[in-house]
């Protein structure tokens, strides 16, 4: 089974060398072939350089398209290069690769595996905590998607994420730009995607800043509040119209 | 009552001066012709209306306005806001193509780069 580690990064020239050697050094579960793409979403500094000194693929975004157009870039190209899976990972060193195992392991069952597998740091001991806005934050996410779309996920806004062939395929069709992390749960499960989560370890940023952070996390609330609920009514009408062509 | 006829002319000649800058933009290939011609539309109308106000009040009359400014304002308020409206539209697909462009893009890219080291690393017969 063929494995894309998808790397979404921007600026990332500081952290992204110790992922990418950390990536390097993992043992990768038996019959798994992984293969690792950074995806330079439009860096002023060496990330690309960065990526390619690690033996990374790079694709290079000729400008910013934030993390959602950079993450179905990369999820468009595993798609089409036929890859069974893919996994979504941070540049900036907040997801240790000693984690993937934990995801991809409820994959290879091919009879019993979810189309999505988010890795959750609410659920394992010791874990890394986030500030308390962000666990606000995280906390209303977790209502707002459940009470819309019936997704029951403890880590709405975790990017450390497995895709399976059905994931890929919907994803590569569309992929929400905004707030992708918790608008492509409402999007997989309009579109009758399966879903689950396990724990991983997640830490502190390596390098970098985050771009949300103070007020701002209040305002990209209130938007994303709108986008999911706007991406569950949008994707469940083009369902149904998928249905009613294939009736006719 | 009867209804004394207002004069718009200067605002007619504000629409004049709006619609040469159009003009001009237009022969210096700033803007396109295609995407121009609802403003230049929209600015003929108003124009129009501010020129022969007696034609305006008529209309404004027959709509139920009580001043005819009134219906002039209405009624350019409401044509640019869908003007907004339209660019906000096309502003919206040509973002979205935009990035589907850049990605398509980076994976030719990409693969273009893979093809060329690996024809660098293949010994010359």
């Amino acid at each position: 089974m063929r494995l894309l580690v998808i790397i979404p990064a921007f600026n990332e020239q500081v952290a992204l060398g110790v992922v990418l050697s950390e990536l390097a050094a993992l043992t990768p579960p038996a019959g798994i072939e992984i293969s690792t793409l950074v995806v330079d979403d439009g860096s002023a500094d060496r990330t690309a350089e960065v990526a390619h000194d690690g033996g990374a693929r790079v694709l290079r975004l000729c400008r910013n398209l934030g993390i959602g157009g950079a993450v179905q870039s990369g999820l468009r190209l595993a798609y089409r290069e036929g890859f069974d899976f893919a996994v979504q990972l941070d540049g900036d060193g907040q997801h240790p690769p000693s984690e993937l195992v934990k995801l991809v392991t409820p994959a290879l069952d091919a009879a019993t595996a979810p189309d999505l597998i988010v890795g959750t740091r609410y659920r394992g001991k010791d874990n890394f905590r986030s500030t308390l806005l962000r666990r606000i934050g995280s906390w209303w996410l977790r209502t707002l998607l459940r009470v819309v779309t019936r997704v029951r996920v403890t880590d709405p806004t975790s990017g450390y994420r497995l895709y399976g062939p059905r994931a890929l395929r919907l994803f590569d069709e569309t992929y929400p730009y905004d707030f992708p992390e918790p608008e492509s749960l409402a999007v997989a499960r309009a579109r009758g995607l399966t879903i689950t989560e396990v724990p991983v370890q997640m830490r502190e940023r390596q390098g970098g800043t985050s771009s949300i952070a103070g007020f701002s996390t209040v305002y990209y609330m209130f938007k994303v509040t709108i986008a999911v609920v706007l991406t569950y009514v949008r994707a469940l009408g083009r369902k149904r119209k998928e249905l009613d062509a294939a009736g006719s | 009552m009867q209804q004394v006829v207002e004069n718009y002319w200067v605002f007619g000649a504000v629409c004049l001066v709006i619609a040469l800058v159009l003009m001009r933009l237009l022969f210096r290939e700033r803007i396109t012709l295609q995407g121009s011609m609802s403003f230049l539309g929209f600015l003929t109308v108003l124009g129009l209306m501010a020129v022969f106000p007696n034609v305006t009040q008529r209309i404004s009359k027959a709509l139920g306005f009580t001043l005819m400014s009134n219906f002039f304002f209405c009624a350019a308020i409401a044509a640019l806001a869908i003007l907004h409206l339209r660019a906000l539209v096309t502003l919206s697909r040509v973002h979205l193509r935009s990035i589907v462009l850049t990605q398509e893009l980076a994976i030719l890219q990409e693969k273009l780069d893979r093809v060329l080291e690996a024809s660098r690393a293949e010994p010359r017969s």
